[in-house]
């Protein structure tokens, strides 16, 4: 069963004078516990379509549901709801607070959230930080730890409210290839575990062995619709 | 939330010098103010009270027809009715004591050269209640029995070369206007904080005057001392009720308060306040300034992270607050070293004192027109300090809003997309 239904998703900019079809009309399910590669070429959307995704932008035009739900009637608050209980995200690059702790960066969302008390986050935050194999880092500040286990963070943070689904923008671009392996490793064990969905863009064709789905882009339209 | 107060806290120990240097100027507008005040108010309260204590006192009376003619002192409209008039006052509470004065105008001589002298005759047991001129006398006040003795400014004597024992000859028209000349011994020099006086003021008694000045006991003015309160507020509340306390009772006589004796002072007096309040708002302004950059820059700094925030839910709201909380921080540890900074030299000046003799020398130090030297002591404004305190905080407040507003409205995408 489909928990993502994206309707004929268009999306323009105005650059000046010009307008840019960043997206121009994607239709898209995804089920609970895919593990999903968007690719393309430079410039073909595939960021401008996980910021759909993640309500962080909105359409131009088209429907994005999740279990059913609509979201484009949805104000800027509802969203931000709604991105706060059911999205995690994962950034291409400076993805930590630098002033907290691997640690706190982790309890970071929930913090936000408000709705448990501080013992029971950091319980929480514990796990997933002993999932990702980062318990020795807990107190250490970004700087002080290496790109791949910042990355490895951005993750942990990302799934500490087991979300429907993780969006990652290119989240391995920064690393060099065998941390680049050890990331998409992880989320695969993770995907495999807890069946958490994932949706991930790339230009790395080794990232694209592991997906069981690929989506290509190509001038803000699907152009090939992979299932492995 | 606490994350925010310590994701805020972090940021400014992590800009360490920046932070520092928007506190400074923060703290040290606020320092400058409170040492000023608190200098200024002990410098006016000293200028304020040797006027009082010296010249002015508190409430002067005369009658009408004198006050028309005040400027030339003449000696024939003097009050007639001075046991009424003590009687009266001495039934006012805030009266401590009132004592006659007479003053004529003459002419100093020791035959080789004369200079012009305003002549000041006191009845001096009654008049040291009044005023303090044997706190800056050297050698003798006036004997009981004595006769024709005379007290000179200390420039006055100089001038004229005499010293305390030697003879002078004074001159003046008496009370019907004919020339008088009389020896005087010299048995005391003043060496006050007005200069005028010290330079032409001369001291006789009544009953040297009587023959003299054929003056029959005239009293050309009676002084009123009241009660010290150490607020200036309080003193001119007290001096207002006074004279309509006189007033009632005897309305033909013209009665001043030292309002309007010491108009031009206490004009400069709020000038002063009010040219030291500009000048704190001018560094405040500066610190305002700073603040605003220092958050500014906090807030371009921090694009990613904010949209970071924003994506993890964070709300607009909350963003404001992080900022605002950042700023107002610089704000707070700024005003509370300028406080402290304040408090610690208040004391010093309230304890120590600021000693103006040492610092300047012979030098006059002119403070709203009226000389002052000896040591001044500062003084506690507790209120002010407390509202200068808060002034600083809400400054930083006021000056974070803009910039915090502006990582708020960023959008979440140009936040992300910004490297
Ligand atoms: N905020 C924006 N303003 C104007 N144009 C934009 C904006 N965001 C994206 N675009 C344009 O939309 C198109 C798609 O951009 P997008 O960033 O989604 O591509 P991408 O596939 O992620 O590229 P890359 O692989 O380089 O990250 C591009 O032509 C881009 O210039
Ligand atoms: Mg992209």
């Amino acid at each position: 069963m489909a928990i993502l239904t994206l309707k004929e998703i268009k999306k323009e900019f105005t650059k000046g004078e010009q307008k840019v079809f960043a997206l121009r009309g994607v239709d898209l399910n995804i089920d609970k516990g895919e593990f999903l590669s968007i690719v393309g070429p430079s410039g073909s959307g595939k960021t401008t379509l996980l910021n759909i995704i993640g309500c962080l932008d909105t359409p131009t035009s088209g429907n994005i549901e999740y279990d059913g739900k609509v979201l484009g009637t949805l104000n800027e608050k509802a969203l931000s709801q709604y991105r706060k209980e059911n999205i995690g995200f994962i950034f291409q690059s400076y993805n930590l607070i630098p002033v907290l702790s691997v640690l706190e960066n982790i309890e970071l969302p929930m913090v936000i959230e408000k709705k448990m008390d501080q013992s029971e986050i950091t319980e929480k935050a514990m796990d997933i930080i002993k999932a990702v194999g980062l318990e020795s880092m807990a107190h250490r500040l970004p700087r002080e730890i290496s790109g791949g286990q910042e990355q490895r963070v951005a993750i942990a943070r990302a799934l500490v409210k087991n979300p429907i689904v993780v969006l990652a923008d290119e989240p391995t671009a920064n690393l060099d290839s065998t941390t680049a392996q050890e990331i998409i490793a992880l989320m695969e064990k993770i995907n495999q575990e807890r069946q958490t969905t994932f949706v991930f863009s790339t230009h790395d064709p080794r990232m694209q062995e592991h997906a069981k789905r690929v989506i290509v882009l190509k001038d803000g339209a699907i152009a090939d619709d992979e299932r492995r | 939330m606490n994350m925010l107060i310590k994701i805020a806290f972090r940021n400014l120990l992590r800009h360490k010098w920046r932070t520092l240097l928007t506190g400074i100027v923060i703290a040290f507008g606020l320092w400058i103010y409170l040492f000023m005040d608190s200098v200024m108010s002990g410098l006016d309260r000293g200028s304020i009270d040797n006027m009082i204590n010296l010249s002015t006192s508190a409430v002067k009376i005369h009658t009408a027809e004198f006050d028309k003619e005040r400027e030339s002192f003449p000696l024939n409209y003097g009050l007639t009715n001075i046991a009424a008039l003590e009687k009266h006052l001495a039934g006012h509470e805030r009266v401590k004591a009132c004592a006659p004065r007479t003053q004529f105008l003459g002419e100093l001589s020791n035959y080789e050269e004369s200079m012009p002298v305003i002549g000041t005759i006191i009845e001096p047991k009654q008049d040291s209640m009044v005023f303090s001129l044997t706190e800056y006398l050297k050698g003798n006040y006036f004997s009981e029995h004595g006769v024709n003795e005379i007290i000179l400014g200390k420039d006055l004597a100089r001038d004229m070369n005499v010293a305390i024992g030697d003879n002078i000859t004074l001159f003046a028209l008496t009370k019907y206007e004919s020339h008088n000349a009389e020896d005087f011994i010299v048995i005391g020099l003043f060496h006050t904080t007005d200069p005028t006086l010290n330079k032409s003021g001369a001291y006789i008694t009544f009953k040297d005057a009587n023959t003299f000045l054929d003056l029959e006991n005239t009293v050309t003015e009676l002084n009123v001392q009241l009660k010290r309160r150490i607020n200036l507020d309080d003193l001119e509340q007290d001096m207002k009720q006074v004279r309509a306390y006189i007033d009632k009772q005897f309305p033909k006589l013209a009665t001043y308060t030292f309002i309007e004796l010491g108009a031009g002072v206490l004009e400069l007096v709020k000038q002063k306040k009010a040219w030291g309040v500009g000048m704190t708002l001018v560094f405040l302004l500066i610190a305002a300034v700073g603040i605003v950059n220092s958050v500014l820059m906090s807030v371009y700094e921090r694009v990613r992270e904010v949209g970071v925030l924003r994506a993890l839910g964070l709300e607009g709201r909350e963003i404001v607050r992080m900022f605002m909380l950042e700023g107002t921080m610089i704000g707070f540890f700024g005003s509370f070293v300028g406080v402290l900074l304040g408090c610690i030299t208040i004391f010093v000046l309230t304890t120590v004192g600021y000693p103006l003799d040492v610092i300047y020398k012979d030098m006059y130090v002119d403070t709203a027109g009226f000389p002052y030297w000896g040591t001044i002591y500062g003084e506690w404004n507790v209120p002010l300090i407390i509202g200068t305190f808060l002034f600083g905080i809400a400054t930083a407040f006021l000056a974070s809003i803009y910039p915090a507003r502006k990582a708020a409205t960023m959008s979440v995408i140009q936040a992300i997309r910004f490297f």
